[in-house]
């Protein structure tokens, strides 16, 4: 197996794995900030500002593993 | 007028595809390709982020000048927009930092309306995003690490900036523990400017590339008529990236001042 080869493969699949991850924690995320939102309305735009930084921080980790492929997908070809 | 041009720009998009992530032609490349040779050209296509961020500062800019330069009590339009503006983003800082964030509110309220202003200009066709490239966002997250370390020293004062990066030690527990929260504030510190120039890095460029290769993927649905025009695939991810560029302008700007409100004494010392 080429490196080119173990890059392609793997490259995608990093990137799929570290969005599973990202799923779970934002699913979290935004299901205990709707419900947060449900016990009490009238907190309900701060509750959404927590909710959009919180979900940009967990983002951010596979934006990482995106980040990744960008630079190393040239190497591919 | 070309009317081949939309295939110009896919063969472009694929050409650079083959370089790193796919890129949309901007002006200044459209015009590198016809005219490379002239020296002025050349310069624009390779400071072409910079080119692109000086026209976000000269806008931007011309219409604080422009708000400012006739202000009344009874405001007109633009000096009524501005200002709506100036009063939501100092609400936003102030209700962070307290009312002393009020002093930080003009590093903070231009990071936002100028972090957003670029993340928009990528969506003009013609134009690219200098946030999507890593130089821009590392240059503005080693802004912010430098005048939040400088606010650090400036208002703890020497001593008590290094006890904050020791970790406050009162008692003999946290004395012990020194050793170990020196190094682990140091990588804290570091690792903030890295995780806000990459999170705003990765999400412009990840929107950059979905639109491009959009856009390639409607040209090459109309290439066997030779049409000057492509379907719009590219339009609902122009709206996703509208939304993703407030939201990471809105998270840069939010953390920075989080990271300001952390280094600021706290109240319940």
């Amino acid at each position: 197996m080429t490196y080119q080869t173990a890059l392609a493969i793997f490259l995608p699949l990093g990137l799929a794995i570290a969005a599973i991850g990202s799923a779970f924690g934002l699913g979290r995320a935004v299901s205990a900030a709707m419900e947060a939102m449900g016990r009490q309305p009238e907190a309900a735009d701060k509750i959404q500002l927590g909710m959009i930084i919180g979900c940009a921080l967990i983002e951010a980790l596979t934006i990482y593993a995106l980040v990744t492929v960008f630079v190393l997908q040239g190497k591919i070809a | 007028m070309n009317l081949y041009l939309t295939e110009e720009i896919a063969q472009h998009a694929i050409e650079k595809a083959k370089e790193g992530a796919p890129e949309l032609p901007n002006f200044i490349t459209l015009l590198y390709e016809k005219f490379g040779k002239v020296a002025f050209i050349g310069f624009l296509h390779h400071w072409e982020n910079v080119v692109f961020s000086w026209m976000i500062v000269i806008v931007v800019s011309l219409v604080a000048y422009l708000a400012y330069r006739k202000r009344s009590i009874m405001p007109g339009r633009l000096q009524n927009l501005v200002e709506m503006a100036v009063e939501g983003l100092d609400n936003f800082v102030c209700g962070i930092l307290g009312p002393q964030g009020r002093r930080y509110t003009p590093f903070l309220g231009t990071l936002f309306i100028y972090i957003l202003s670029m993340n928009f200009l990528g969506l003009i066709p013609g134009m690219k995003s200098p946030t999507s490239n890593l130089n821009t966002t590392v240059s503005l997250a080693i802004c912010v690490f430098f005048y939040v370390q400088y606010t650090g020293i400036r208002s703890l004062g020497l001593i008590g900036y290094l006890r904050h990066m020791a970790g406050d030690p009162r008692d003999v527990v946290t004395w012990l523990l020194v050793p170990i929260n020196i190094p682990i504030h140091v990588i804290e510190e570091l690792a903030k400017p890295l995780s806000l120039s990459l999170r705003l890095f990765g999400n412009i460029t990840g929107e950059d590339v979905l639109i491009t290769v959009f856009v390639g993927l409607g040209v090459s649905a109309l290439s066997f008529f030779h049409l000057p025009i492509g379907i719009p695939f590219q339009l609902p991810f122009i709206f996703l990236a509208l939304l993703t560029g407030t939201i990471q302008a809105l998270v840069f700007t939010l953390l920075s001042t989080i990271y300001f409100s952390l280094m600021l004494p706290h109240e319940e010392h």
